[in-house]
């Protein structure tokens, strides 16, 4: 449809949309630019970046683990319960979705820190959490573990009910009910919900300076690196964050292509 | 339902629980191999009662007996994998994932078979209803009456005692259904458990059971054979079904039965006090003047609506009594039967039947 008149709008809202959109895209461009692509390769094998590589690679991977199996479960009584509480759970697991991840990293050293809630029953037993890489994947299962599971109960409420009916009078417990028919039909909100979550936890960072600090080897994962490199060799750190951002795009890549439309 | 008392029937069901905003009520009875059709209006408790059989619905009180073992009795209900029951809804619901084989041997598979004794079994339930053939189709590639051949074989894999079925043929399009419900009845006709089941479709019911149950508002309104609901009709939702003018009425000793509309009919067969009374609509003949000699019955009325069925028309008359009457076309242009007509219907007092409310 055309309009006489149209150039004007085109105008005002033109320009602020353009506006959007290189705020958006200069940066990333700005650092496809900067990067000097044939030293990437032997940045990211450097000593001090290998550690950090495989600290996020083992840490990203817990959490999907602790996702899926713990995870799985909670989206599933949040999908099937019709009882009023239920609601307030839900929000309850949004709420790490929209809060400062520095405040996430604060509340965990005050759950599980050597006088938390949960740390002071540790600490007898030797049990020390914090500042560990324990911390890290409890710091990146926080802040993950919502997209899992809002993803992965989204699928299950997409499941006919009748169906469960039907696989009950076949003789199915419910527990056989998941096993053959609901985790089967909600395979791709699992792998989406896992690819979320992974990505995120991947990207972890102010909960996990707070709650899990900075040490190499132990807690420094590959965004806590980029911070530090960027004082001592920014090439590095723009080496590893062309990584992190051709990951990022492959994971929405895959997404897109397969799950979300 | 007088034998019940006699003897206990081999289904025994009393099903009394609340659902949103109906109170059902449902007694059912039945032998082995007897096809029980459910029927009534939408939201009536049709689909509640199968649910409750089924043990997805708890009841609230009553009983659900089947055999020597009672399956739910208000406060102890058995799992639905803990009954011998099977069910089949009008959408197939096939699990998409698994082939039409793996479908069906799913039940067999859940109640502890081995697998190759479980695709045994299966194959052997699909060629049973025609589809040996098709055991490695998925339900996708499947037609809609292939969909629910494989389902009605699911139920039937486990040797339910009670087969549920709700709707089983709703979701095909005609010229599918007539040949499902063909099919349907050649493999219930070798199935010695009770079926249940429930349709709004009067055909499925008179084709396939041979205990018709009519369920309205949660209640039983009528129960009985075919037959014997065809001839008596208890209900204006049952009169609808099998398709009489069907009228509540006061008759006396002469003949002469007032309606609660205050219609007033005349039968050769008077029955005294509280009385059904009905009209086939092919006994109704329409005249443009009021007849002359013998039917004893005419009514000043005018026409409501015309319908075509086929080479005839029915036609919907108000006025001094509501009914429906069933004429041939030539006589709908003959006498110009246009709505909102007056006309004379007429009635011989041999084809009014009454009997005891």
């Amino acid at each position: 449809m055309r309009y006489a008149g149209r150039w004007r709008s085109r105008i005002t809202l033109g320009v602020p949309a353009a506006a959007a959109l290189l705020l958006l895209v200069v940066p990333l461009v700005t650092l496809l630019l900067r990067a000097e692509w044939a030293r990437i390769p032997s940045d990211l094998a450097t000593p001090n970046v290998l550690p950090a590589l495989r600290l996020s690679l083992t840490t990203t991977s817990s959490t999907a683990v602790l996702c899926l199996i713990l995870g799985t479960p909670l989206a599933w009584f949040l999908a099937r319960s019709e009882h009023r509480t239920t609601g307030w759970v839900r929000a309850l697991l949004t709420v790490p979705l929209v809060l400062p991840p520095v405040v996430g990293g604060v509340a965990l050293l005050m759950a599980w820190g050597r006088t938390g809630l949960v740390g002071q029953h540790l600490t007898p037993l030797g049990i020390q959490i914090p500042f560990t890489t324990v911390a890290v994947v409890l710091a990146e299962t926080f802040v993950a573990m919502p997209y899992y599971v809002l993803a992965v109960e989204g699928a299950m409420r997409g499941l006919d009910p009748r169906l469960e009916s039907v696989a009950r009078t076949l003789g199915a417990s419910d527990m056989r009910y998941l096993r053959t028919v609901a985790i089967p039909l909600v395979l791709p909100g699992i792998a989406s919900g896992l690819a979320l979550a992974w990505a995120r936890a991947l990207g972890e960072f102010g909960a996990t300076i707070t709650f899990a600090g900075n040490f190499q080897g132990r807690t420094q994962t590959l965004p806590l690196l980029v911070y530090v490199e960027l004082e001592r060799d920014p090439q590095i750190a723009i080496s590893i964050s062309i990584m992190l951002l051709a990951v990022s795009v492959l994971v929405l890549g895959v997404l897109r292509g397969r799950w979300l439309r | 339902m007088s034998r019940t008392a006699e003897s206990p029937r081999w289904l025994d069901a009393r099903v009394r629980l609340s659902r949103g905003a109906i109170d059902v009520d449902v007694a059912l009875s039945a032998e082995p191999g007897q096809v029980i059709g459910v029927l009534g209006p939408n939201g009536g408790g049709k689909t509640t009662t199968v649910l409750a059989l089924a043990g997805v619905l708890q009841i609230s009180e009553g009983l659900i007996r089947v055999g020597e073992r009672v399956w739910d009795d208000g406060s102890r209900p058995l799992a639905p994998e803990e009954r011998a029951v099977g069910l089949m809804l009008a959408d197939s619901l096939l699990f998409p994932h698994l082939s039409a084989l793996d479908n069906v041997a799913y039940g067999p598979r859940s109640r502890g078979v081995d697998r190759r004794r479980a695709r045994d079994r299966a194959r052997a339930e699909l060629d049973r209803v025609g589809l040996a053939d098709r055991a490695r189709s998925s339900p996708r590639e499947l037609s809609s009456g292939q969909q629910a051949r494989v389902a009605l074989a699911r139920a039937l894999a486990t040797d339910p005692q009670l087969l549920l079925l709700d709707e089983p043929l709703a979701a095909l399009d005609p010229d599918t259904r007539a040949r499902t419900r063909s099919d349907l009845a050649g493999r219930l006709a070798a199935y010695d458990g009770v079926t249940v089941l429930v349709t709004h479709d009067p055909l499925d019911a008179l084709t396939l059971a041979d205990h018709l149950v009519f369920v309205e508002d949660g209640q039983v309104t009528q129960a009985g054979t075919p037959a014997e609901v065809l001839s008596e009709p208890r209900s204006a939702y049952v009169g609808t079904v099998v398709g009489l003018n069907l009228y509540a009425g006061q008759g006396d000793s002469h003949g002469h039965v007032r309606t609660a509309d205050g219609g007033l009919v005349v039968t050769t067969s008077p029955t005294e006090g509280s009385v059904w009374a009905t009209i086939p609509p092919s006994a109704v003949s329409l005249h443009l003047h009021e007849p002359e000699g013998s039917p004893r019955n005419a009514w000043r009325v005018r026409i409501a609506s015309v319908t075509m069925q086929g080479q005839s028309a029915r036609v919907g008359l108000v006025g001094d009594l509501a009914l429906t009457a069933e004429v041939t076309l030539e006589s709908v242009t003959a006498l110009g039967l246009q709505v909102g007509r007056d006309v004379w219907a007429a009635v011989k007092a041999t084809e009014v039947r009454t009997y005891p409310r």
